[in-house]
């Protein structure tokens, strides 16, 4: 099944469109799937809305969320190095890694000493963002997503499309029909029996695996504990049943102590899924005591850098160090809602993704177009829990790009022949004077169907104006002896109010004030 | 590969481990452009905010708040003015629901209840009890799982399990049903009430597992569509009793 899953996911690699552009295309001809984003974002938002609001004083929460996160952030090195330490006083073995290949090859490593034939992986997006399911098959370590949402994309051999439900984009069809193939017989596509068979397949999985794998929402600085919010108990499972659990940490998920938890635990459940907790919170702190009769007997965490470190100390977007991975920018974003997360391209999708993908992988020419996939509104700030100006960092993205030299060459020259076109009034009237007798050609019932070259993506889905045949500036005249013709029986207190207010402008003009121009 | 080797392997990466501590300490301080910080700095917003430590319900309130969240989350929960009243409703549930194997916690508040005497057809084991025992699997099997819990929180509706010898984990994690009783004097108004116990008890005070538990597993992953029991137990009970 594995190897299945492994050979399918890099054929999907192989055809998967270079742009944000035609990746969003391919979703929105889904309408399963458009139809599905909606629903859920929206369904999660008004959760969120909802939850805000019965707790109250939900932006003093907000605040308070921002400050702790920004506290702990301007003082990483103390509090990371504090984690590390207790970490290891409760008999965690703790790794750094400062890339992505070292965390893969020390995970790779402890796999091979363990000899696991099987890891059990709960929800963690800092193993999608290194591909380390991929990296484990490859020395024939079967890995197993155990989040319902997460095992059914899995076998698809796709990638999770939405932070906090993965599997948005498929049907209940779809999803019997892949667990049928794996049950070996037919399931009907009811919630409960395709639920119960995941259930009872993979309790087996957990107690014969080797491995648990995990990600971490918050690592407590004092106590050296991590963190773990979930609703469907496998992160437990996997911390609880094989006898070697390996945690993937960014090392930016540092709170200093178990009372900030409870800032964080309450905008996080609420912010992400509309719930008061997570069914299950669970804080580690170390392997299975001397006399446990359960739990890993070793645990290993490795804290990884890839990227993350480059935001510090930069004043742009440092604080995007501050996201707790909740999910509601994606449900917030106009964008996220047509497009869905597939069409993002990277590990992380919707307006966090926009701003985090760039940021981690320094290749700002290669995710040119994420950051145009945003309309600037602001939602995502609005619904950020810690506060994040998200809107502004894409901007700053924008410009960056522009600066370094990855801006739109068509558009740039677009810019430049436009300048010099406006810049004098002659030029800019025989331009149009050509232009009107060229569309000649073009023009149908008084618009431009055509989708010829550039006009494609405008006509695609609405039909162009034709040029005017006089434009307002040659019409002037016309229209100013009309005005003149019928203005002139002004109500004489008007026309003096007017002309005062003329008299002041040219006097302000003169002194010199900022007036239009 | 010899336990040795291993352990040798260990204290190798520790080596690495340690090394890279300090580089990555260092980066961190360059970059934020300031020596590195090696005295705890000043944490002004520590906690909920104010208004919110102040924050108590009365008893009942907290009873009544407990039982609407654990209920609107799909879990159930009784009033019991004892524990003699909750041994009738485990022994009554066990009947009820064809239990053939319980597993309990080893502690004495249970042990007491003498459940294995009013369910001669159940085999009612205790975590830990005996060296030998596959207790996973015992866990794993089980059709209802009893424990104690430390804690309870009325706000979120949660029940809080601390790991040990006696308590393990999978007691509340494995088996179907899970029967939560909780003493009225543990249950909370808020989350930091319990938290702030763990920040006291500091890195050597606390056990392996701190677990939460707000309502059966769950989840919306297929169609949005509302799953229980997805892989803990589907059926939660919460016996407040006091």
């Amino acid at each position: 099944m594995s190897q299945n899953a492994a050979h399918t996911k890099s054929e999907s690699n192989n055809v998967k469109p270079a742009s944000v552009k035609e990746r969003a295309d391919l979703a929105l001809n889904n309408d399963f799937l458009r139809k599905a984003v909606r629903f859920t974002t929206e369904r999660l938002r008004d959760g969120k809305q909802k939850a805000a609001n019965d707790h109250g004083h939900w932006e003093e929460w907000r605040e308070r969320g921002r400050q702790i996160r920004l506290h702990t952030i301007a003082h990483l090195d103390y509090y990371l190095n504090l984690f590390a330490d207790n970490a290891r006083a409760n008999g965690t073995h703790i790794h750094f890694a400062a890339t992505g290949e070292e965390a893969v090859k020390i995970a790779l490593e402890i796999a091979q000493r363990k000899q696991a034939a099987s890891v059990v992986k709960s929800k963690s997006m800092v193993t999608e963002e290194l591909h380390l399911n991929t990296a484990l098959e490859s020395i024939d370590v079967e890995t197993i997503e155990t989040d319902l949402g997460e095992y059914i994309i899995q076998l698809a051999g796709e990638t999770p499309s939405h932070i906090i439900i993965p599997a948005i984009h498929k049907n209940r069809y779809q999803i019997a029909e892949l667990l049928s193939k794996e049950a070996g017989e037919e399931l009907l596509p009811e919630t409960t029996i395709l639920a119960g068979f995941v259930r009872r397949k993979l309790r087996e999985k957990f107690l014969e695996a080797d491995i648990g794998m995990t990600g971490c929402n918050f690592a407590i600085a004092e106590t050296g504990s991590m963190v773990l919010f979930e609703n469907e108990g496998n992160a437990r499972m996997v911390t609880t049943l094989p006898k070697t659990q390996i945690t993937l940490m960014g090392m930016e998920r540092i709170i200093p102590s178990w009372s900030d938890l409870e800032v964080m635990a309450t905008l996080l459940p609420r912010s992400a899924t509309g719930q008061k907790l997570t069914v299950y919170m669970s804080g580690i702190s170390g392997p299975r005591r001397k006399d446990d009769g359960d739990g890993p007997e070793e645990q290993h965490i490795i804290i990884l850098d890839n990227g993350r470190s480059e935001q510090l100390g930069d004043p742009e977007f440092q604080e995007l160090l501050n996201c707790i991975r909740c999910g509601a920018c994606l449900n917030a974003c106009p964008v996220y809602r047509h497009i869905g997360g597939h069409a993002y391209g990277g590990t992380y999708s919707g307006p966090i993704g926009a701003v985090l993908t760039p940021a981690l992988n320094k290749n700002v020419d290669q995710w040119d177009d994420i950051a145009g996939a945003s309309s600037l509104c602001g939602a995502c700030y609005e619904a950020c829990p810690v506060k994040i100006p998200l809107h502004d960092m894409l901007i700053y993205l924008r410009r960056r790009k522009v600066e370094r030299g990855y801006g739109d060459k068509v558009e740039g020259l677009g810019m430049k022949g436009f300048g010099a076109i406006m810049a004098k009034s002659q030029r800019f009237s025989n331009v149009m004077k050509v232009g009107r007798i060229g569309q000649k050609l073009l023009v149908r019932d008084g618009g431009i169907p055509s989708k010829l070259g550039p006009l494609k993506g405008w006509n695609n889905y609405r039909i162009a104006p034709k040029l005017a045949d006089e434009s307002f500036r040659e019409s002037w005249k016309g229209l100013q002896e009309e005005l003149d013709k019928n203005s002139r029986e002004m109500d004489p207190v008007i026309q003096k109010r007017m002309e005062d207010l003329l008299a002041k402008r040219k006097l302000e003009e003169l002194e010199g004030g900022a007036g239009h121009d | 590969m010899t336990e040795e080797t291993h352990i040798k392997w260990l204290e190798r990466m520790e080596q690495d481990s340690r090394t890279k501590q300090q580089a990555f300490m260092n980066d961190i301080a360059r970059r934020l452009k300031r020596p590195r910080t090696t005295e705890a700095p000043t944490h002004p917003y520590r906690g909920a905010p104010d208004y919110w430590q102040e924050f108590q319900w009365s008893s009942v309130e907290r009873i009544d708040q407990f039982t609407a969240n654990f209920q609107s989350a799909g879990g159930h929960v009784f009033r019991m003015a004892d524990m003699d009243e909750a041994k009738a409703f485990i022994v009554n549930k066990a009947n009820e629901m064809l239990a053939r194997y319980i597993l309990r916690q080893n502690v004495s508040e249970l042990a007491s209840l003498r459940l294995e005497e009013e369910l001669a057809d159940t085999r009612v084991s205790v975590w830990n009890t005996n060296l030998q025992e596959a207790w996973k699997a015992r866990a794993a099997e089980a059709d209802i799982g009893i424990v104690i819990a430390d804690y309870a929180v009325a706000y979120t509706g949660s029940i809080t399990v601390l790991s040990s010898a006696d308590k393990g984990r999978s007691v509340s994690l494995l088996p179907t049903a899970l029967i939560a009783i909780i003493p009225l004097e543990r249950l909370k108004t808020r989350l930091g009430e319990v938290l702030i116990d763990f920040d006291e008890a500091g890195q050597s005070g606390l056990p392996a597992g701190i677990h939460f538990i707000s309502g059966p597993s769950r989840s919306a992953d297929i169609e949005n569509d509302l799953t229980i029991g997805v892989h803990g137990p589907g059926i939660v009970f919460a016996l407040l009793v006091g």
